[in-house]
C-alpha cells in the first residue's frame, strides 16, 4: 500500500543496538561530503603522491631497472624509515587540508541550526556524539593516510627478500600508530574548531591555521630568542618527533620523545575540553 | 502494574549559582495510557527546566525523576528510548531534506535504516509535509517548521512526546491542525504526552491533567476533566411563573436547589445531570426562564488562582447562557 494511503502507525519492530545508531551519523555525513566535488578532486589528489609511492616501491625492487646508473642511487632508492617519513609528512598535509574541507561541516551545522537537543534527546551521549563526529573525520582520513601506507608496506613486502618483514615489522606498526596520533590530533582541532566558530569559511582557516601559523611562530620563537623549545607550539613537529620514534630513525633536535607525547596528550586534553564546553544540548547561563 | 509517566521526588535542579526546581514532587499519569499532561506556569517557573531534566540534560542536586519507570539520571539511554522531543526554538539540520532529516532521526532512536525511511514517509504524509518532503527543511515556513518538529519527534514512535510550545507561531488553521494531531496522538496511537505550552487555551483543549508550576514549584496539580464536571454543577437561575414544586422536582433527578426568592434559585447539579436535562424539567414544569448562569472555571481562572493573581472565580467571567425575559421552553 502507499505510503500516504497508510497514514501514520507507531514503529513496534526490533531496534538496532547502539554502535548501530552510533554509524549512523558518519554515514550520513560521508554521504553529503562526497556529494561536494571539491572534496572528491581533494581525495583523488591525495591519493596521487601513494601511487608515485608505489611506483618507487617498484622500480627500488627491481634493480635491473637501474643496474647501470652507479652505486649512490642503490641507497637513495632504499625503502627504509627515511621513505616512510616522507610519505607521512607529505600525507598528512593532505590531512590537514581535507578536515579543513570537511571538519566545519560537522559541529557547527549543528550549533547554529540549534540541533544538539535533538541528537541528545535520543539515546547518544556528548561522547557518543563526538566519538561519532570523528568518525568521519576518521574514516575519511584513513583514507588517505595509514590505509594507502599499508598497501605500500604490504607491496614492499612482497616484492622484497622474504627476511626484510622480519627486520621491518615495526614500520608498519609505526605507520599505523603515528598516522592514527595524526588523525586523532587533527580531528580533535577539526572538530574543535567546528564547535567554536560557527561559520564554515572561518572554521576552515582556524584549521589550517591552527598547523600552519604555529609551525610558523615555533620557528620565528626558536630563531628570534635561539632556543629550542619553541617547538613545543607545534604539533607537527611533535608528531614527527613521535613518528622517527616509531619508525627508528633519529629524533630531531629541539624535542625529545616524552616532551612531544606530552605536548600532543596537552593539546588533545585542551581540545577535549572546548568541546566539552561548547557541546551541550542547552545552554546554561550562569 | 503501569508506572506513572513522570515521578518526581523532592528533585532540586540548580543551574549556574541560581536553583531552578526547588524539591517538587509529584506522580503524573500512567504509561501506556495515552493521556496528556500539560505543564504550565509563568516564565521562570521551570517547566523548560523540568523538561530538560526529565531527558538527562541537567544533573539533580539532590531527589530524583523517573519518566516510564526509569531514572532519568542513572538511566538516560533507557528514557531516551522512549521519549519523543519537540523542542521549542527551531531545531533541525537546515540542508538536509525532511525525508533524509527524519530518517536520521529514526535511524539514531534505534529504527533499522529500511524501517527508518519508510517511517519518514509515514511520518512526514501524517504530519501534512508530504508534499514538501524532499525540499531542505531550512526552506521550510515558520508552520512547516514546527510540523518537521513534530515528526522528528514522533518517527520512531515513542511512550511518551514531549512538546514544549507546540503552537508558537502557528496561523490559527494550522495551530488547529497541530492540536488535532495531538489528540490523535494519545487517543488513536496510545502516547503520553506532555505539552509544555503558556498557551492555556491549547492545554485545555488537549490535556486531560495539568500541572502549574511557579518559581520552581509545583503550585497546583489538577485533573482538568474532573474539574470541568465538578464546575458544571453549580448553576444560578431566575424564573417566572409557578416555582413552588422546583425544589422537589429537582430532588426527583438528583439535583439540589435551593430558592433565594423572586424566582432566584441556586442549583447544585449531580455528576451525570447536563445543563440541557435542566432546560426540560423547567419546561416541564412550565416556567419562564430569564436567565441561566452557567458557572464553569476555565484553565485561565485556575491558573491565575494557581499562582496568586485572583483568590477566587470572578463572577464576571462566568459562562452565561441568557434567555430574554418571556423566553421559554
Amino acid at each position: 500500500m502507499a505510503v500516504y494511503k497508510r497514514g501514520y502507525q507507531r514503529y513496534q519492530g526490533p531496534v538496532t543496538g547502539h554502535y548501530t545508531r552510533l554509524m549512523a551519523m558518519p554515514r550520513y555525513a560521508w554521504e553529503r561530503l562526497f556529494q561536494q566535488r571539491l572534496m572528491i578532486v581533494l581525495t583523488a589528489v591525495s591519493c596521487l603522491w601513494p601511487l608515485l609511492c608505489a611506483v618507487f616501491i617498484y622500480i627500488s625492487n627491481h634493480s635491473e631497472l637501474w643496474a647501470g646508473l652507479g652505486g649512490g642511487l642503490k641507497k637513495m632508492l632504499a625503502i627504509d624509515a627515511a621513505f616512510f617519513l616522507v610519505y607521512m609528512n607529505v600525507q598528512s598535509a593532505f590531512c590537514i587540508l581535507l578536515a579543513a574541507l570537511a571538519g566545519p561541516g560537522l559541529i557547527a551545522p549543528d550549533l547554529s541550526n540549534n540541533a544538539l537537543p535533538l541528537y541528545f534527546s535520543r539515546p547518544l551521549s556528548r561522547l557518543d556524539y563526538v566519538a561519532a563526529r570523528m568518525m568521519t573525520l576518521i574514516g575519511m582520513l584513513s583514507l588517505v593516510t595509514w590505509l594507502p601506507g599499508l598497501i605500500l608496506f604490504g607491496m614492499q613486502i612482497g616484492m622484497a627478500n622474504s627476511g626484510w618483514f622480519a627486520a621491518h615489522w615495526h614500520y608498519g606498526a609505526g605507520l599505523i600508530a603515528g598516522f592514527f596520533i595524526w588523525i586523532l590530533i587533527v580531528s580533535m582541532v577539526a572538530l574543535a574548531s567546528s564547535a567554536y566558530v560557527k561559520w564554515r569559511l572561518i572554521a576552515g582557516a582556524l584549521i589550517l591555521g591552527f598547523f600552519f601559523v604555529l609551525a610558523g611562530a615555533a620557528r620565528m620563537i626558536n630563531g628570534i630568542f635561539r632556543v629550542e623549545w619553541g617547538s613545543v607550539i607545534n604539533p607537527a613537529m611533535a608528531a614527527y618527533t613521535v613518528w622517527c620514534a616509531l619508525l627508528g630513525k633519529e629524533i630531531p633536535e629541539g624535542m625529545d620523545i616524552s616532551t612531544s607525547l606530552l605536548c600532543l596528550g596537552g593539546l588533545i586534553a585542551a581540545l577535549g575540553l572546548i568541546l566539552e564546553r561548547k557541546l551541550r544540548p542547552v545552554e546554561v547561563i550562569s | 502494574m503501569p508506572a506513572p509517566v513522570i515521578e518526581l521526588d523532592k528533585l532540586r535542579v540548580k543551574l549556574g549559582r541560581r536553583e531552578i526546581l526547588l524539591g517538587i514532587s509529584c506522580r503524573l499519569g500512567l504509561s501506556g495510557s495515552g493521556k496528556a499532561i500539560g505543564l504550565v506556569g509563568p516564565h521562570g517557573a521551570g517547566k523548560a527546566t523540568l523538561i530538560q531534566t526529565l531527558l538527562g540534560f541537567h544533573l539533580p542536586l539532590s531527589g530524583s525523576a523517573r519518566v516510564l519507570g526509569f531514572d532519568c539520571h542513572r538511566n538516560p539511554r533507557a528514557v531516551r528510548e522512549r521519549v519523543g522531543y519537540m523542542p521549542e526554538s527551531d531545531s533541525f539540520i537546515a540542508s538536509m531534506t525532511a525525508v533524509s532529516f527524519l530518517r536520521l532521526m529514526g535511524e539514531l532512536s534505534g529504527l533499522p535504516a529500511e524501517a527508518a525511511l519508510e517511517k519518514a514517509h509515514e511520518t512526514l504524509f501524517h504530519v501534512g509535509l508530504g508534499e514538501a518532503r524532499y525540499r531542505p527543511v531550512g526552506t521550510y515556513s515558520l508552520g512547516m517548521k514546527q510540523m518537521a518538529k513534530l515528526a522528528q519527534a514522533i518517527v520512531h514512535g515513542p511512550e511518551l512526546v514531549i512538546l514544549d510550545e507546540p503552537t508558537n507561531g502557528l496561523d490559527p488553521a494550522a495551530r488547529q491542525r497541530m492540536l488535532r494531531l495531538i489528540r490523535e496522538m494519545k487517543e488513536q496511537h496510545g502516547m503520553n504526552i506532555v505539552l509544555c505550552s503558556h498557551l492555556l487555551p491549547d492545554v485545555e483543549e488537549v490535556c486531560d491533567e495539568v500541572v502549574i508550576m511557579k518559581e520552581g514549584l509545583i503550585v497546583h496539580h489538577a485533573d482538568l476533566e474532573a474539574e470541568r464536571r465538578s464546575n458544571r454543577r453549580f448553576v444560578e437561575l431566575e424564573v417566572s411563573g409557578n416555582d413552588l414544586n422546583l425544589a422537589s422536582t429537582l430532588h426527583q433527578h438528583g439535583a439540589d436547589g435551593v430558592s433565594e426568592g423572586g424566582g432566584r434559585w441556586r442549583i447544585v447539579l449531580p455528576l451525570d445531570f447536563e445543563i440541557a436535562g435542566l432546560w426540560k424539567v423547567l419546561a416541564a414544569e412550565g416556567l419562564n426562564v430569564r436567565k441561566l448562569t452557567h458557572r464553569r472555571d476555565t484553565l485561565e481562572e485556575i491558573f491565575l488562582k494557581a499562582v496568586g493573581h485572583i483568590r477566587q472565580t470572578p463572577g464576571e467571567t462566568a459562562a452565561e447562557e441568557e434567555v430574554s425575559a418571556h423566553g421559554s421552553l
